[in-house]
C-alpha cells in the first residue's frame, strides 16, 4: 500500500513538473534579445559569424559621438529637436477615419488644427498598429525601442522598472541631447535618470480628467520658450481617463480632443518659430480603446493607435490623409532614430516609414533603408544563428524563382540579396543623366528593401508574441492528469482509512454525517479556485486566505465548545475522553491534565491562533488596490526606530522562550537535548547581535561585522540542525522506561514512544531555527508577525494533540497549510512582484551571487508556508497513531505510512489544485486586460509556491523515513541482543 | 418524550417568525430606502430598537421550561443574552477581518447587537442554560435527525443569518468601488437574507416534522 501510494505520488509530481515546464516554455517565450547599445558598428555591414559583437568601445564624449555618427552615416541629421507628444488612448480612427473614409464631422470639428495640417499635406499620419498587451508601459517601451518585450524580462529584473534595453531616448541622451518630460510618470519609472526636467503625473485617479492634463500644460509655456532642451516628451492622460469613464462616445470626448488640438497648435506654432525649422513634432497615441473605453486586449479598436509626423521633411505637394495608411507602432523607433541621426536601437524590428523622409534625396532614402536592413539583419542573426549575408549573396545564382517552397530563412535571404544588389545597381547609375532611369532604379531598390524589411519585421514580431496553443493545452492536460492522480490516491486512502476506523472506533467518532470543518475545507477550496478567475480576488488574495483560515478555526472553536458541552453532560459522557492512553506522548499528557483543564487549553489554543491571525492580518494591509490604507507596519514605520528594535528583541525572546518551554515537555531531558538548546540559545545570541549591530550602523551600506555575524549564524545553525536531525533517532531510547517496566517490553504502542520523541525534537528544532533565521533575514518590521506565525504553528499542534478525535487528520494538515498561506500574505507579500524583499537577500553574502541570494529571497518570501511545513513534522510527532495497538509486531513501514502519508499528500494535492486551476485561468485570460499586470506575476508566485511545497514535503518525508529507518535498525539489533 | 409537554404548533412558530419579520420591516420602513448604505449606524440602530422588544418578548413567551421559568425570567435571560451574543458576534466578525478603526466602532457595535438579536437572543430566551439544546444550536445534525419544533425554529434562522453574513463578506475585496461594499453593509444584507431564508427553511422543516410525527402516531 505504502509503496504504491509513494509511486503514484512521485509519478504525479513528475507529470506536474513536466506540464509546468511545458506551459512556462509556451506561455512566456524567451526571445533572444541583444544586449548593449547600438554604436558605430551599426553603420557597417554585419559580417557573418560575429553575432555577439560584444566588444565595448571606450565611450566617446557626446559631441564626438555625434559627429562620428554623422560622418559614418553619410546623412546629416534631418532634425535637431524632437517634441514627442503622447495622447494616451487616442484611437487613430478619431483623427484619420476608418476604411478610407474621413472621421465623422463631429470628430473633424473637434480637432480643427490637426485636420488643417493633414489637409494641407504638412503632416503625415499612420494607423500605427500596437501589439497587445495594449497598456501604457509596454507600449511606451515598444515605441522607444522598436521591440516587443516578453513578460519574463519584466520578471527577471523585478527590482527595477527601469528600462535597460537599447532605446531611442538613451541613444539621444548619449549624443548629448537634453531631455524634458512632462506627463505620465511611467516615463520616469522607465527612465529614472534621463530627464533634465520632469513633472510626472499619476494615472491613479482615473476619475480625474482635467487636472492630469492641466498639470502637463501648465509647464508648456515655459518649456516651449526654453531653448535648452532637444527632446520634449509630453504625455497626456486625460483622454484615456475620459474613455475609462464614459467610453468612446463620452460627452467629454470632443472637449478633450479640442484641448489636445489646442496643445498641438501651440507646440507647432512654437516649433515653427524655431529658427532653422529643425524641430520634428510627433503626435502618437500608445493604444486605442474599445467602445466602452477599455484597453489591454488585441481588438482593432484597441490596437489602432496614431502616429502623426509634423515637420519640414514631411511636407509634400500631394497627399491623401484618409487613405488608411497602415504601419506598426514599432516603426516609430527606427524612423525617429534615422531622422535625428542616432543608431537604430538593437532590438528594433520596426521599418522606417516613407512619408517623413519626403524631402530627402533618393540616395539618402536608400541609405536609411540600408541602415535599417543592416540592423534587422543583426537581429535576425541573433535569432537564426546560421543566417549570413555573404552566403545569401553568393548563393543568389542558385536560387531560381522557386521561392514559394523555400524555407523562411531562404526567403529572407533571397529578399535581402535582391535588395542589396538593386541598391548597388542604383548606386552605379547615380551619375546617369537620365532622371527617369535614376528614379526607376531607386524605385526598384526601395521596393526591394521594403519587401525584405516588412517580411522580416512580420516574422520577428510573430516570434515575439505567438503562443503555441496546442502546447499550452497539452501542458494543462498533463497537469490535470497529475491532479487527478493525486485526488484518486487521496480518496482511496481516505476511504480505506474511514473503513478501518469505522469498525474500530465506531463510537469514538462524532455522530454527525458530514463534519462542518470538512465541508468548509471543500467549499473553501472551491471558492478559492473560483476566485482566481477574478483579477480583484487575485490582487487581494490575502483577504481570501485570512477569511478561510479564520473561518476554519472558528469552526474548530465551535466544535471544541460543542464537545465541551457534550463532554460535561453526564448522560452523554463520551468514551473518547477515557479512551486516551495516558502514556501517549503529547503536550497534554506531559502535564497530566484533567478533562476540565484540557478543555480550557483546547479553547485557549484556538483563541491564540485566531487573535494572532487577526493581528498578522492587520500588520500589512497588503494587496494592490488598498495598499495605501493605514496598517500597523505603516504606523511603526513612522514611529521611532527604537520601537521597532524593541519589538524585534521581544519577538526574538519570545521565540527562544517558546522553544525552551517546548523542550521541557520532552520528558527525556538528556544531555543531547540540553546541547540542542544551548546551540539554539547561542544562535539566538548571534541574531540578537545582528539586530543590534544593524541598528547602530544603518548608514554604512555594507557592514562587515554584521555580514560575518550572519555568516556565523548560517554555519552554526546548519551544523546544529543537521546534527540534531541525524543524531536524534539514535539518542532516544527505543522503549520508554515505563514501557519496559510494564509487562510486555516490545508492545508496539510503547515502542513508538522513541520515534515520537525523536520526531518531536527534530520538528521543534526545525521550526525554532527557521524562526531565528527569519528574524535575521526579514525586515525588522516583520519580527512580530514572524513570532505570531511560530506561535500559531505551536498552538495548532498543541490543539490537535489535545483531542485527536475532534478533527480528522487531513483537516488538521489542511488547517496548517491554510495558516501558512495566510501568514505568507501577513508578512507583507502580495501577488505583484514589487513586494519581494530584495534587501534581505544579501544579508551575510559578501560577493554577489545570483544563486545564493535567489535562495535567500525564496526563503524570505516563503517564510510562512515553509514554517508550517516544518511544523507538520512536529504535528506528525504528536499525532496519535490510534490503530497501532492492533498490531502484534512492530511494523515500521506501517507506522511510516500512517504518520507521513497524509501530511505529504495533502499539501501536494492542494497545491496541485491551485496550480492546475490557475493555469487554466491564465490560458483563458491570455487576452485579458490584466494578463501581464495581474495574472502573470501571480503565476510566477504559484510556480514558486509549487517549488515551496515540493521542498516542504521532501523535508517531511525524508525526516520521517530517516527516523523510521534508524529505529527499525535499532529495534532489530535490540531484539537480536536480547535473544 | 420531552418534546410532548412543550410542543408548539407550526402556526405559533410561523406567527413568531412573522412578528420578527415585521420588526425588520418596520426598521426598514423607518430608516427609508438606502439608509443602510448612506448611514449604516443609524439603520442598524433602528433595527436593534425595533427588533429587540419583539424578539425578546416573542421568544420569552415561547420559552421551553414554562413551569420552572417565568416570563420575566426569560426576558431577563434575553436581556443578558443580548450583549453576550453581541460580544461573540463582534469577536467572530473582527477575527474574520472586520475593521477595528475608530470610525467603524459604532457600526460594529450596532451590527453585532443586531446579529445577536437574529442569532443568540432567541436561543437564550427559549433555552436558558440547557446544555443539550445549546449543543443542538451549535451543530448541524438537526437537519438530519428529527428533534423538535423549537430547535428548528431557533436554529435554522440563526444558522441562516451566520451563513448569510459569511457569504455576504465575499464581495468586499472586489474593486467595484460601490458604497455597499463597505463594512458592515453587505454583511448585514447577507445576514438578513440568510435569516429570511432560514425562517422559511425552518417553517418547511416544522411542517415536514409535524406530518411525520402525525403519521407515526397514526
Amino acid at each position: 500500500m505504502g509503496a504504491a501510494v509513494a509511486g503514484w505520488t512521485v509519478a504525479a509530481v513528475l507529470l506536474q513538473v513536466a506540464g509546468l515546464s511545458l506551459f512556462l516554455y509556451g506561455f512566456f517565450p524567451v526571445k533572444p534579445t541583444l544586449r548593449g547599445f547600438s554604436g558605430e558598428e551599426s553603420y557597417q555591414v554585419p559580417s557573418c559569424g560575429s553575432v555577439s559583437a560584444g566588444q565595448q568601445e571606450p565611450a566617446l564624449p557626446p559631441d564626438q559621438l555625434r559627429s562620428l555618427y554623422r560622418e559614418l552615416s553619410g546623412i546629416p541629421p534631418v532634425y535637431d529637436r524632437l517634441v514627442l507628444m503622447v495622447i494616451d488612448g487616442l484611437p487613430a480612427e478619431f483623427v484619420l477615419g476608418r476604411g478610407r473614409k474621413p472621421p465623422s464631422k463631429e470628430m473633424m470639428e473637434s480637432m480643427p488644427y490637426t485636420q488643417s495640417l493633414l489637409a494641407g499635406c504638412k503632416a503625415a499620419a499612420y494607423h500605427a498598429k500596437a501589439a497587445p498587451p495594449t497598456v501604457t508601459m509596454p507600449r511606451l517601451k515598444a515605441m522607444v525601442s522598436g521591440a516587443i518585450g516578453g513578460f519574463l524580462d519584466v520578471a527577471f529584473n523585478f527590482n527595477t522598472q527601469a528600462f535597460l534595453e537599447d532605446n531611442l531616448l538613451d541613444q539621444l541622451h548619449m549624443i548629448g541631447l537634453k531631455l524634458v518630460m512632462l506627463g505620465d510618470e511611467t516615463w520616469i519609472k522607465l527612465f529614472p535618470t534621463l530627464f533634465t526636467r520632469q513633472d510626472g503625473v499619476s494615472s491613479f485617479y482615473v476619475k480625474d480628467t482635467v487636472e492630469v492634463d492641466f498639470n502637463v500644460s501648465r509647464h508648456l509655456e515655459f518649456e516651449l520658450a526654453a531653448k535648452d532642451w532637444s527632446v520634449l516628451v509630453l504625455h497626456y492622460l486625460g483622454l484615456d481617463h475620459v474613455g475609462h469613464i464614459g467610453g468612446r462616445r463620452s460627452v467629454l470626448m470632443t472637449q478633450k480632443m479640442k484641448e489636445m488640438d489646442d496643445v498641438i497648435r501651440r507646440v507647432h506654432a512654437a516649433s515653427l518659430l524655431d529658427n532653422m525649422n529643425r524641430t520634428l513634432f510627433v503626435v502618437v497615441s500608445d493604444h486605442g480603446m474599445t467602445e466602452g473605453g477599455n484597453h489591454g486586449g488585441s481588438s482593432y479598436e484597441e490596437t489602432d493607435s496614431l502616429a502623426l509626423f509634423i515637420g519640414h521633411s514631411v511636407e509634400s505637394p500631394y497627399c491623401s490623409p484618409y487613405d488608411q495608411n497602415e504601419a506598426l507602432q514599432v516603426d516609430l523607433a527606427p524612423t525617429l532614430a534615422l531622422l535625428l541621426g542616432v543608431p537604430i536601437p538593437k532590438n528594433n524590428f520596426g521599418v522606417v516609414l516613407p512619408e517623413p523622409l519626403n524631402s530627402l534625396t533618393d540616395d539618402q532614402k536608400l541609405r536609411m533603408l540600408e541602415l535599417n536592413s543592416w540592423q534587422i539583419l543583426r537581429l535576425l542573426q541573433a535569432q537564426v544563428p546560421a543566417f549570413c549575408l555573404e552566403e545569401c549573396i553568393n548563393s543568389e545564382g542558385s536560387i531560381v524563382l522557386d521561392i514559394l517552397h523555400e524555407s523562411i530563412e531562404k526567403k529572407l535571404c533571397h529578399l535581402l540579396s535582391k535588395a542589396f544588389s538593386s541598391h548597388q545597381s542604383s548606386r552605379l547609375h547615380r551619375g546617369s543623366d537620365f532622371k527617369s532611369v535614376q528614379a526607376g532604379y531607386y524605385g526598384t531598390a526601395a521596393d526591394n528593401y521594403y519587401g525584405f524589411l516588412r517580411y522580416a519585421s512580420e516574422w520577428l514580431s510573430h516570434r515575439a508574441t505567438d503562443k503555441p496553443l496546442y502546447l499550452l493545452v497539452s501542458a494543462i492536460l498533463l497537469m490535470t492528469v497529475s491532479c487527478l492522480f493525486l485526488m484518486s490516491t487521496v480518496s482511496c486512502l481516505l476511504k480505506g482509512r474511514s473503513l478501518s476506523q469505522v469498525d474500530q472506533h465506531s463510537e469514538s467518532y462524532l455522530d454527525q454525517r458530514c463534519h462542518l470543518d470538512e465541508v468548509l475545507v471543500l467549499a473553501g477550496m472551491f471558492l478559492y479556485v473560483i476566485s482566481l478567475g477574478s483579477s480583484s480576488f487575485v490582487e487581494e488574495e490575502q483577504y481570501t486566505w485570512h477569511f478561510l483560515t479564520s473561518t476554519l478555526y472558528l469552526i474548530f472553536l465551535t466544535k471544541a465548545i460543542h464537545s465541551m458541552l457534550k463532554g460535561s453532560n453526564p448522560t452523554l459522557g463520551h468514551k473518547a475522553e477515557e479512551s486516551f492512553d495516558k502514556s501517549n506522548f503529547s503536550y497534554a499528557t506531559s502535564f497530566e491534565l484533567t478533562p476540565g483543564k484540557r478543555n480550557v487549553y483546547k479553547l485557549c489554543t484556538i483563541l491564540i491562533v485566531l487573535v494572532a491571525g487577526r493581528v498578522i492580518r492587520a500588520w500589512h494591509q497588503g494587496g494592490i488596490n488598498w495598499v495605501h490604507f493605514p496598517d500597523i507596519s505603516k504606523l511603526l514605520a513612522q514611529a521611532d526606530s527604537s520601537v521597532v528594535k524593541s519589538l524585534q528583541i521581544i519577538s526574538f525572546l519570545a521565540v527562544v522562550v517558546l522553544f525552551s518551554v517546548s523542550l521541557t515537555l520532552l520528558r527525556a531531558r538528556s544531555k543531547f537535548v540540553i546541547g540542542v538548546w544551548l546551540t539554539h540559545i547561542f544562535c539566538g545570541f548571534l541574531v540578537l547581535l545582528h539586530i543590534c549591530a544593524n541598528q547602530i550602523s544603518t548608514s554604512l551600506p555594507i557592514n562587515h561585522s554584521t555580514a560575518s555575524i550572519a555568516r556565523q549564524f548560517y554555519v552554526i545553525a546548519s551544523v546544529s540542525i543537521s546534527a540534531t536531525v541525524l543524531a536524534s533517532p539514535w539518542v532516544f531510547p527505543i522503549f520508554s522506561t515505563e514501557a519496559e517496566s510494564a509487562s510486555s517490553g516490545s508492545s508496539p504502542v510503547k515502542a513508538i514512544h522513541g520515534i515520537r520523541n525523536s520526531l518531536f525534537l527534530t520538528g521543534i528544532t526545525y521550526t525554532a531555527f527557521w524562526g531565528l533565521l527569519q528574524l535575521l533575514l526579514q525586515q525588522p518590521i516583520n519580527a512580530i508577525p514572524l513570532f505570531l506565525i511560530f506561535l500559531q504553528t505551536v498552538s495548532s499542534v498543541v490543539h490537535f494533540s489535545l483531542d485527536k478525535t475532534l478533527h480528522k487528520q487531513w483537516v488538521q494538515v489542511v488547517a496548517m497549510q491554510f495558516l501558512g498561506m495566510a501568514g505568507h500574505f501577513g508578512l507583507g507579500n502580495t501577488n505583484s512582484l514589487a513586494s519581494i524583499d530584495v534587501a534581505g537577500a544579501f544579508i551575510g553574502i559578501s560577493s554577489y551571487s545570483t544563486v545564493l541570494s535567489g535562495i535567500l529571497m525564496f526563503m524570505i518570501t516563503y517564510a510562512s508556508p515553509l514554517m508550517l511545513y516544518l511544523g507538520l513534522v512536529l504535528h506528525v510527532s504528536v499525532k496519535d497513531i490510534d490503530d497501532i495497538s492492533t498490531l502484534r509486531h512492530l511494523k515500521w513501514s506501517y507506522i511510516l505510512d500512517k504518520m507521513v502519508t497524509l501530511p505529504c499528500l495533502f499539501p501536494l494535492l492542494i497545491n496541485s489544485l491551485a496550480l492546475t486551476s490557475y493555469t487554466i485561468v491564465l490560458l483563458l485570460m491570455r487576452n485579458h486586460l490584466f494578463v501581464w499586470s495581474v495574472f502573470s506575476p501571480k503565476y510566477l508566485y504559484v510556480c514558486a509556491a509549487t517549488v515551496c511545497t515540493y521542498v516542504g514535503v521532501f523535508v517531511i518525508a525524508m525526516t520521517a523515513v530517516y527516523n523510521c529507518a534508524v529505529f527499525k535498525f535499532r529495534a532489530r539489533s535490540y531484539r537480536d541482543k536480547s535473544q | 418524550m420531552r418534546a410532548e409537554f412543550s410542543q408548539i404548533s407550526a402556526l405559533t412558530a410561523a406567527a413568531a417568525h412573522v412578528l420578527c419579520f415585521a420588526g425588520l420591516a418596520a426598521a426598514h420602513a423607518l430608516a427609508g430606502r438606502g439608509a443602510l448604505v448612506s448611514d449604516p449606524a443609524l439603520a442598524l440602530r433602528l433595527v436593534v430598537v425595533c427588533e429587540a422588544p419583539i424578539v425578546i418578548a416573542v421568544f420569552s413567551y415561547l420559552r421551553r421550561d414554562t413551569q420552572s421559568c417565568s416570563f420575566f425570567k426569560a426576558v431577563a435571560r434575553g436581556l443578558i443574552g443580548l450583549p453576550v451574543g453581541a460580544f461573540l458576534n463582534a469577536f467572530g466578525a473582527i477575527v474574520l477581518g472586520a475593521p477595528v478603526g475608530i470610525k467603524y466602532w459604532i457600526a460594529t457595535i450596532y451590527w453585532s447587537l443586531a446579529m445577536s438579536l437574529l442569532t443568540f437572543v432567541p436561543a437564550a430566551c427559549v433555552f436558558g442554560t440547557s446544555k443539550i439544546d445549546w449543543q443542538n444550536v451549535l451543530s448541524h445534525s438537526i437537519y438530519f435527525t428529527p428533534i423538535d419544533v423549537e430547535n428548528y425554529m431557533i436554529s435554522a434562522p440563526c444558522h441562516g443569518a451566520v451563513l448569510g453574513a459569511w457569504l455576504g463578506a465575499w464581495p468586499m475585496p472586489l474593486d467595484w468601488e460601490r458604497p455597499w461594499q463597505e463594512w458592515p453593509i453587505c454583511v448585514t444584507y447577507g445576514a438578513v437574507a440568510g435569516y429570511l431564508v432560514g425562517m422559511s427553511v425552518s417553517l418547511v422543516l416544522i411542517a415536514v416534522h409535524k406530518r411525520r410525527v402525525r403519521a407515526k402516531t397514526d
